[in-house]
């Protein structure tokens, strides 16, 4: 006889949603999610900013993938605009975005392997993810919402040492991420706990609309930074990782090999980094018309749909959040599976509640 | 399908319902039908691969007096992204819910019901998702009637 359990607001997983699980005995027969207690009405405010004032606040969408999501909103207002950055703006934009990217892989990786019971594990993602976090706050001042990413450019140069201080870093990471490789990929214990743990399958994850790692952790070779690329993109080498089976171990291993392309990519930006200006100048309104772009954030493919009105506040803003696609994943997954698998599953979807919410 | 070649076919087959289509940018483009003909130039898009959705994004334009309905589509194969418009009336807006053509639209709908009222027909689930539980019926934050109010 199920019945039916509220598990949330409170539970074992990180962030605040209720989930409502029809339960027979330990198995969960289905599941309905209750999202909305983190929503702060992020699209209404963008109708009352200034453009330009907007950046710091779409961070706070996602603070943990910070600059790919001041990224995707600043990118959107200066397609509706029309204008081009300088080509060295371009790659300090993808050394931002690609830092971001390493922060919020290795925070998903601390989160899964906690809820595995590798604590070591999370210790050692946690404290890694640190130094990227340093990098950060050399590079624009904060180290979580770095408000890096603006409306024409970014908003200072890499100061002196960087470079040098970034080799560091990214080499002791590429030789550390093989210890994560090593502590938990081939530790059996977590390959118990994730393979076979929620399987997506390919043509589910693409009707779902899940983007991302968790789309190419289910076969599909598609990331929007070399299928469509934008910034510097296009002119770095990099490989698109893919994954066949679409379970919750699939997606961790996407992740972790997306970090060390991304080392890659942040060494070669450094290397190739262009001489010229950092900033070109936007015009103060922005023009009627509508624009979508697309970039591929930590957590998947973030979407930002703009309506101008020839004002300087957008007149319609939608932010199309990979978590919330991912929520759609989420509840499809939890169904007709043990209930202890649900954290697993949650985690290996890299959900987080901020960016569904809004 | 690459756009140029859905965009003639939209035009042979969707005449009757078709109000504009046009490529925005390369690989990008949009199309806005009559609300009657959403649902065939949906099953038209998924037919043609545009298979992934992506985001339903509601705009209320009071000084038309219509809402904008926006279902941003991607076609993986070929990399390109169609945007389907149509515009509804602002006093009742309704239009039936493309969920059985593209599953991943189930919430985005449900969030543009609660924040635009916007009445999906055959939607399963239109009850509040993000707002909370005794927000007050037919008060939508997305519309622009609905202020903020400046902080004190």
């Amino acid at each position: 006889m199920p019945i039916r359990v509220a598990w949330g607001i409170q539970h074992p997983m990180s962030g605040h949603l209720t989930l409502y699980l029809d339960v027979d005995g330990d198995i969960v027969l289905n599941t309905e999610a209750d999202v909305g207690y983190t929503h702060r009405g992020l699209e209404k405010i963008a109708e009352y900013r200034n453009f330009i004032q907007y950046v710091p606040v779409i961070e706070r969408a996602c603070d943990f993938d910070a600059s790919n999501f001041a990224l995707g909103y600043v990118r959107a207002v200066e397609a509706l605009m029309g204008i081009e950055v300088p080509e060295r703006a371009k790659y300090l934009r993808v050394i931002a975005a690609e830092l971001s990217r390493i922060m919020s892989h290795l925070y998903a990786q601390a989160l899964l392997s906690m809820t595995g019971g590798f604590e070591t594990m999370t210790v050692w993602s946690a404290n890694d993810r640190e130094l990227i976090l340093d990098l950060l706050e050399r590079l624009s001042g904060a180290r979580v919402t770095h408000t890096y990413i603006i409306p024409g450019g970014v908003r200072a140069d890499i100061p002196k040492g960087f470079k040098e201080k970034a080799y560091d870093v990214l080499n002791y990471l590429e030789r550390r991420i093989w210890d994560y490789y090593k502590m938990l990929f081939q530790n059996k214990t977590f390959q118990d706990r994730t393979m076979g743990v929620g399987v997506l399958s390919k043509q589910d994850a693409i009707e779902l609309g899940i983007t991302g790692p968790n789309l190419r952790a289910s076969g599909v070779d598609f990331d929007v930074r070399r299928d469509d690329p934008y910034e510097a993109y296009d002119k770095l080498d990099f490989e698109v990782v893919v994954e066949k089976e679409g379970d919750s171990y699939a997606r961790a291993l996407v992740r972790f090999y997306e970090i060390a392309q991304s080392i890659k990519i942040i060494k070669q930006a450094l290397k190739d980094l262009p001489e010229g200006p950092i900033r070109c100048k936007t015009p103060p309104m922005l023009p009627r018309g509508e624009t979508y772009t697309r970039i591929e954030s930590g957590r998947g493919e973030l979407g930002v749909y703009i309506v101008g009105s020839g004002t300087n506040k957008p007149y319609r803003l939608k932010i199309s959040a990979p978590s919330f696609r991912n929520l759609a994943g989420l509840v499809y997954l939890c169904r007709d599976i043990p209930m202890g698998d649900i954290p697993v599953i949650y985690y290996s979807l890299d959900i987080l509640l901020l960016d569904v919410d809004r | 399908m690459d756009v140029e070649r859905l965009l003639e076919e939209i035009k042979t087959k969707l005449s009757d319902v078709l109000v504009e289509a046009k490529i925005d940018r390369p690989r990008y483009a949009s199309i806005k039908v009559k609300p009657e003909g959403m649902v065939k130039a949906a099953t038209l898009l998924k037919e043609n691969g545009f298979n992934h959705p992506l985001s339903v994004s509601g705009v209320d334009y009071p000084d038309r007096g219509e809402v904008e309905v926006v279902y941003h589509v991607s076609c993986l194969d070929s990399k390109s992204l169609v945007a389907l418009k149509t515009a509804l009336p602002r006093g009742q807006p309704s239009m039936p819910s493309l969920r059985e053509i593209w599953r991943g639209v189930h919430f985005h709908e449900r969030e543009t019901w609660e924040m635009l009222g916007v009445k999906f027909e055959g939607h399963p689930e239109l009850k509040r998702f993000l707002l909370q539980e005794d927000w007050e019926e037919g008060v939508y934050p997305l519309r622009k009637e609905f202020k903020l109010k400046p902080e004190s």
